[in-house]
């Protein structure tokens, strides 16, 4: 039993990482020492860009070095992909805009991006980051980093981008232990180290999402009483109006069909980011790109009055959803204490005035807004883990679920800004005599018809058994779990019948579907394993016949002919391998190569050895040795 | 004399766990056993008596402490059984305290909880809200219609719908107060001023959108 009681308490204190997974940058954090810390290994700042390159040698680059040459070969790399998370085509028509991406509608309306031969879901490519942000926090450790995680998300996602959010942890080979809202993370590591209590606002505007969450904070516990955003608003769009200002100026310049060149959209928007830094550190800045392959440069001198121009419809969105989101809450801005910034694109001094005008208050930046979220999830990492029971968060639902009645309208089931877990039950009756199914559509969001809304999925509720219209009694039931993630039962309840329910996801993949991409990935780490063993075999053969050749002239007299010959045939082979051009080889081609190289080359090595030992010893005696 | 409606072995009742008295249905505060985690009485669920006066800063104390033993962040490495049993817990809190905070839902849940008719039963407003209803109706047609005439009108309106919340609110206390019982007509009436506060509701929700 020892050892069992031992298993438990392991259990109980094994770490839960803090991920936040962002549109632009990721990152982990963990508790330790009191407190939650951002993971970096030592030669590293433990940001991971949230990019993927494929390069020409098959193998994949996550993070900085992705990012760096997607600027060169857009067409190989992947950017941005929690835009698309748990998205259809028709909902991304205007950010795929924007980006340089081959796109395709995949099993269940789900994105796939093409590169190259292969196609990609958001949720294999937020994968592949997960699983670069889980390698550095093994470096920043120094040994195995923990397998399960709290993952940080908009507080606006629904319940589609929330559930791709899971399957991409769970396709890294992550447990995810909770999905926690990013503001609230954010208010969490921003409560306990400010010790604050009151109602707290928290602004968080990042690369591609904005949300607003109104906290009360009491007795270490953090309670959302509402929140509002938009998924589709964030710092990209800031880069969007300065592109548009480049195209603008390019127009003349160069033809309408290389204005919309990948390559160049790519240029653009890396210039335009530099410029957006700049000018939140200075008055003014410069729009430059030179693009060689077009033969244009552009120079353009913006000044901070007239970008703030440009963005100022932008900043007002986010100032509209504050004031619903603190109507919501049934409080004015007066009611507020305190006003916290989290996300980078708050480093805009526009956005900080307008906040601050909004509420009356100067907003905090104490914390640096690229990583509190991280620590927020660190810090509930740790609650979750067991590690204390001082701090405990209660969020709310940030938008209506419902089910399509008879006409198209929408029965709502649960409100938006209820508290999470909830659940609640709704009823309806047969309309046709005999009827033995019904057919449901789970829709989400906040307008009145259901094509207005986003549906989250069919559900089919089979076996009624024969009775007059009106008899039959359906009673469905919604549950929304702490992670904000929705469960249907429908039950009918006149006779008492079970009844079985199919759910057919929209924009998300299966567990059918998740399966064989694990099954893939792992079959791909094989590949990924072999193809690094092959190029390691390849370079241990270059390293032996540059020895052979080095000493074969000098020692040649020495070796027996048949040993003499053994060597040329086997370095022939080996010469074969290495060719500039020659096909790569399989892992156990290459393995019985080397092996038999290295096995031929043994009385070479034998006489060198002899070599350097007779003239280490020359002058000495033999009882000196 | 006034008839105690709450039920005296509730206070009494003891945890099934620990054996010390219960201060809610849902989970023991003492020992952190849980317990009813489908309680569907939102008064038994914190564990106060069935009336329509709370205090709602006591509400909010002891949601917080509620949910310090049922959350299921603090059953995140136990069993399923236990986080399962942890949601629904919750759940019913919250579903407890989004009745017991609201007025008006609190009116509604004690309306049929004492055998009051239902939404569906009483579908009449009370009488001398009837006429202004009929006023009210007109400007808010003129509004939707591109608002002709008095541009105050719908600020008219809006504080006119005020101060009718303000009357029927008060009556819901007053008509609650001590709570009645099944076949009381005062449940009726009750009914009734909740269809006026669900129409007043609804006619300054509208009037936010035409003037937003």
């Amino acid at each position: 039993m020892a050892y069992i009681e031992l298993d438990v308490i392991q259990d109980r204190t094994e770490p839960v990482l803090g991920i936040d997974l962002g549109t632009t940058n990721s990152m982990a954090a963990l508790f330790v020492g009191g407190k939650p810390v951002v993971l970096r290994p030592s030669d590293h700042g433990g940001v991971v860009p949230s990019a993927v390159f494929f390069a020409d040698d098959g193998s994949t680059l996550v993070g900085g070095k992705a990012r760096d040459r997607a600027a060169a070969e857009p067409d190989r790399a992947l950017f941005s992909v929690k835009r698309f998370m748990g998205r259809g085509l028709d909902d991304v028509q205007q950010d795929l805009e924007n980006v340089p991406f081959r796109t395709s509608a995949g099993p269940n309306g789900v994105i796939q991006f093409h590169v190259r031969e292969e196609t990609y879901t958001p949720e294999q490519i937020s994968a592949m980051i997960l699983g670069e942000v889980q390698r550095l926090a093994c470096q920043a450790l120094g040994g195995e980093a923990p397998k399960r995680a709290v993952i940080t998300v908009p507080a606006y996602f629904d319940d589609t981008q929330r559930q791709a959010t899971r399957t991409a942890a769970r396709l890294a080979g992550l447990e995810t232990l909770r999905i926690i809202n990013e503001p609230t993370a954010a208010s969490l590591a921003y409560g306990l180290d400010q010790r604050k209590e009151g109602t707290v606002v928290v602004y968080d505007l990042g690369g591609g999402t904005f949300d607003v969450s109104i906290l009360a904070i009491e007795d270490g516990v953090f309670r959302v009483l509402s929140t509002a955003g938009d998924t589709h608003l964030g710092g990209d769009d800031f880069d969007r109006v300065l592109v548009q200002l480049a195209k603008q100026e390019l127009a003349p310049k160069i033809s309408a069909e290389d204005l919309t060149d990948p390559a160049l959209t790519q240029s653009l928007r890396l210039a335009a980011e530099r410029c957006k830094q700049e000018l939140s550190r200075s008055p003014s800045a410069e729009l430059h790109v030179s693009i060689a392959d077009h033969g244009v440069t552009l120079r353009r001198r913006v000044t901070r009055d007239e970008y703030e121009a440009l963005i100022g419809d932008l900043i007002q969105r986010t100032l509209a959803l504050c004031t619903s989101a603190l109507a919501d809450a049934k409080l004015t801005p007066a009611d507020v204490d305190e006003v916290v910034l989290v996300g980078g694109s708050t480093r805009t001094p526009a956005v900080r005035a307008a906040v601050e005008a909004a509420f009356g208050r100067v907003p905090h930046t104490e914390l640096n807004p690229d990583e509190v979220v991280a620590l927020g999830a660190a810090v509930q990492g740790h609650v979750l883990a067991g590690g204390t029971r001082d701090v405990l968060l209660l969020d709310v639902t940030p938008l209506s679920l419902g089910l399509e009645t008879m006409g198209g309208a929408v029965e709502k089931i649960i409100h938006r800004n209820s508290p999470v877990p909830c659940s609640a039950k709704a009823g309806f009756t047969t309309y046709a005599d005999n009827q033995t199914g019904m057919t449901f559509n789970i829709v989400q969001g906040e307008r009145e018809l259901a094509e207005d809304c986003r549906s989250l999925g069919r559900f089919e509720l089979k076996g009624i058994p024969p009775m007059p219209a009106g008899m039959g009694r359906i009673a469905v039931r919604f549950a929304i779990d702490a992670d904000g993630i929705l469960q249907v039962t429908a039950k009918e309840e006149t006779k008492g019948a079970t009844a079985s329910i199919e759910i057919h996801p929209m924009n998300g993949l299966d567990d059918d579907q998740v399966e064989a991409m694990l099954k893939a990935s792992l079959d791909n780490a094989k590949e990924d394993f072999e193809a690094r063993r092959v190029a390691d075999l390849l370079i241990e053969l270059g390293t032996m016949l540059a020895a052979v050749d080095k000493n074969m002239t000098a020692v040649n007299e020495r070796l027996d002919p048949e040993s003499r010959l053994e060597i040329e045939e086997a370095a022939a082979d080996a010469r074969a391998l290495t060719a500039k051009g020659a096909a790569r080889p399989g892992v156990e081609h290459a393995q019985k190569i080397r092996d038999r190289f290295e096995q031929a080359t043994l009385p070479l090595a034998a006489v060198l050895m002899d070599n350097v030992a007779r003239t280490a010893l020359s002058g000495k005696a033999l009882s000196d040795v | 004399m006034e008839i105690d409606v709450a039920e005296p072995e509730r206070s009494q009742a003891a945890c099934e766990r620990c054996g010390r008295p219960l201060e809610s249905t849902v989970a023991c505060l003492e020992c952190g056993a849980l317990l009813r985690t489908d309680e569907e009485d939102p008064f038994r669920a914190f564990g106060i008596e069935r009336a329509f006066e709370v205090d709602a800063k006591l509400l909010r104390k002891k949601l917080l402490k509620l949910q310090r033993a049922t959350h299921p962040d603090f059953f995140a490495t136990q069993g399923e059984a236990e986080r399962e049993a942890a949601e629904r817990a919750t759940s019913s809190l919250n579903a407890a305290f989004e009745i017991l905070s609201d007025d008006l839902r609190r009116a509604d849940w004690l309306v049929s909880a004492q055998g009051g008719p239902s939404r569906d039963d009483e579908r009449q407003m009370p009488q001398a809200f009837l006429m202004e209803v009929m006023e009210w109706n007109e400007v808010l047609e003129e509004a939707r219609d591109g608002g002709t005439g008095d541009p105050n009108a719908l600020a008219t309106l809006t504080s006119d719908l005020d101060a009718a919340r303000t009357t029927e609110l008060a009556g819901l206390e007053r008509d609650l107060t001590p709570l009645p019982a099944a076949g009381d007509e005062r449940l009726r009436t009750v009914r009734r001023r909740l269809n006026a506060l669900r129409y007043i509701d609804r006619a300054l929700g509208e009037i936010g959108t035409l003037t937003r």
